[in-house]
């Protein structure tokens, strides 16, 4: 019920339908247990799980964290329970909740996000899928990302095993993210999300050495990479007509306009999220009280109607 | 801590809200330490000794992370916190003026165990590991322990966070300091107090650097008659405070069952959910010394 608002629901096609186009990004809200204490989650259009794998991760080596100007490092190392908990435990609480919840998995192989996503089949609660071919920190976690025949053979498969919706999560990372974006969209995915982070490096003069262990590289999120995931999102949208969910950097309701204009259907508040739990709510009220001329469709009625309607384009089989 | 990663138990949430007070008081202690008074009403009113607030007295995104800080006192709608300018947010903090705004996301993780009540507590404070006490000695106090012994260490005399204020008015709490130079109480580290203080009725609470919370674990684990409990209160870089950044992680003794996944022989904790007080024994002090200091990130 929207009792009294505009109706921003965003259709992003095979049955995942968003009450509004304003979620949580992956590894920003865990399974959402620890933000549902403190604001009400069932508001939102999604919540996008930390990134799943096959079997537990304990993660990577502190410091997992940095702080840079107008952002934050991260290399957690998809410290996640694995999918088995995640499938018996989480699922049925999922189930329990208004707010769609749509499953990050990750994977090193391709048979490890088969077997991953072939366990959560089974399991209730579960809106969709978001393939995470683009984590930046762990090893081999961006090949999917990087190679976009490896991405499509990998979406190909996925798409063969499940009828629930079909997320592939973009990395930024690449010469042509575009190129990428096609391919996934060409296998079969019903929706893109653009982008992960960015591959970033802090470094301590102090200790003369990046702050970050290992290879001393961290995922760089935050306001700082806002024009750089709207020209992705951009580059995105005139590639693929499949719905596109904008990420990086969105801090207000401003920021999700701008996403939107750009060519997003819908967004996610990532890192905004650690700085006030309640900023997705916030950008959410914000688009509301934003686009009261606006019926459904937002997002295409900011940009003037000049993008095709979202989830028009049957998903092809690949 | 038998679960798979992301699972360990929840610190109580459920009681942190986020809250937008004014700054009361400003006071510079000496040796860089710094007190905070703010009005902040449901802090005051719900946190324990040894959780922690977030906070931000900021606008916009530089820095763009709030700043986890101990509750050090509470008092009516008053809250007080004690820090030192290190980084761009201590600065922003120390060089606030009475009026001006502070917000607040707490109370935060998991405090101190003082239930049942110990006949003998023994507090151990390292620099500005005083944050979390005064709020636990009143608490110890008012559970009814008859024994509370403050061992308040520093580099200098300077960086003693005042006795009178650990003790706040309390006449029955005594308080020992030890300073590196010598230039106030004992010679040493405020570890070399521990052992003769310690019997198997005393709980020890600690709170300081890493190499002194390592050398007190070493102490207490030499010890003909360990104490009931220690508990010491950690730090890490940290990103939300609330569990789902997961950057926050400590090394901890592997202590799950056969399938508990590790890495590098050792587990991670989650100083905001599973900390920032742990039992000693839990903590992994090899690993937890072999990190870079946490100010570094």
């Amino acid at each position: 019920m929207t009792g009294g608002h505009p109706d921003l629901s965003v259709d992003l096609g095979r049955g995942l339908v968003l009450p509004n186009p304003v979620g949580l990004a992956s590894g920003t809200a865990g399974y959402g247990f620890e933000l549902r204490r403190l604001i009400d989650i069932d508001r939102l259009g999604a919540l996008f799980t930390k990134g799943t794998t096959l079997r537990p991760r304990p993660g990577n080596p502190p410091p997992r964290v940095a702080e840079v100007r107008g952002g934050m490092l991260n290399s957690i190392g998809l410290h996640n329970p694995g999918v088995e908990h995640v499938a018996a435990v989480y699922a049925p609480e999922f189930a329990r909740w208004s707010v769609p919840v749509v499953v990050n998995v990750a994977g090193g192989s391709v048979d490890d996000y088969l077997l991953c996503l072939r366990r959560l089949e089974d399991a209730p609660g579960i809106a969709g899928y978001e393939l995470n071919i683009s984590c930046p920190n762990i090893e081999g976690g961006m090949d999917y990302g990087q190679d976009a025949a490896a991405a499509a053979r990998l979406v190909a498969a996925a798409r063969a095993l499940t009828s629930r919706h079909l997320m592939v999560k973009l990395s930024p990372n690449v010469t042509d993210i575009a190129e990428v974006a096609r391919a996934v969209a060409g296998a079969g995915a019903d929706s893109v999300s653009a982008v992960n982070t960015f591959v970033g490096m802090k470094v301590h003069r102090g200790i003369r050495a990046p702050v970050l262990p290992g290879r001393g590289t961290g995922g760089l999120s935050g306001p700082a990479i806002k024009p750089l995931g709207l020209a992705a999102v951009a580059r995105v949208r005139a590639a693929v007509r499949i719905p596109v969910i904008g990420v990086g950097g969105i801090m207000d309701a401003g920021d999700a306009v701008e996403y939107m204009i750009a060519g997003a259907d819908a967004v996610q508040v990532g890192t905004a999220t650690f700085v006030d739990p309640g900023a997705a709510l916030a950008v959410l009220d914000g688009l509301r009280d934003a686009a009261p001329g606006l019926r459904a469709r937002p997002a295409a009625a900011l940009r003037g109607g000049t993008v095709p309607p979202a989830g028009v384009e049957p998903a092809s089989t690949g | 801590m038998t679960g798979p990663p992301g699972t360990e138990l929840l610190s109580d949430l459920g009681r942190a809200r986020d809250e937008v007070g004014e700054v009361l008081e400003v006071q510079l202690l000496g040796g860089g330490l710094v007190e905070i008074t703010a009005r902040l009403p449901h802090l005051a009113a719900t946190a324990r000794p040894g959780e922690f607030a977030q906070l931000r007295a900021w606008q916009g995104v530089e820095p763009l992370l709030r700043r986890p800080f101990s509750v050090a006192w509470t008092e009516g709608d008053r809250c007080a916190f004690v820090l030192e300018a290190v980084g761009s947010g201590t600065r922003m903090l120390v060089a606030l003026r009475p009026g001006d705004a502070l917000r607040s996301l707490g109370p935060l993780g998991n405090g101190f165990g003082f239930d049942p009540c110990p006949a003998r507590a023994l507090v151990v404070s390292g620099g500005l590991g005083c944050a979390p006490f005064p709020l636990l000695v009143r608490a110890l106090r008012r559970a009814g322990c008859p024994d509370v012994t403050v061992l308040s260490g520093a580099a200098t005399g300077a960086r003693l966070y005042p006795a009178e204020r650990f003790r706040r008015g309390d006449g029955g709490v005594a308080v020992l300091e030890a300073t590196d130079d010598g230039s106030r109480g004992h010679r040493g580290r405020v570890t070399d107090l521990v052992a003769s203080r310690c019997d198997a009725a005393t709980i020890v609470y600690a709170c300081g650097p890493n190499v002194m919370l390592a050398a007190l674990a070493s102490t207490l684990a030499g010890l003909a008659g360990p104490p009931r409990r220690a508990e010491v209160s950690l730090e890490a870089p940290m990103g939300c405070g609330f569990g789902t950044c997961l950057g926050c992680a400590l090394p901890v003794v592997a202590g799950g069952g056969p399938d508990a996944p590790r890495e590098h022989g050792t587990a991670w904790a989650l100083c905001c959910r599973s900390g920032p007080v742990m039992e000693v024994s839990r903590v992994a002090w090899p690993e937890l010394l072999a990190l870079p200091p946490a100010h570094v990130a």
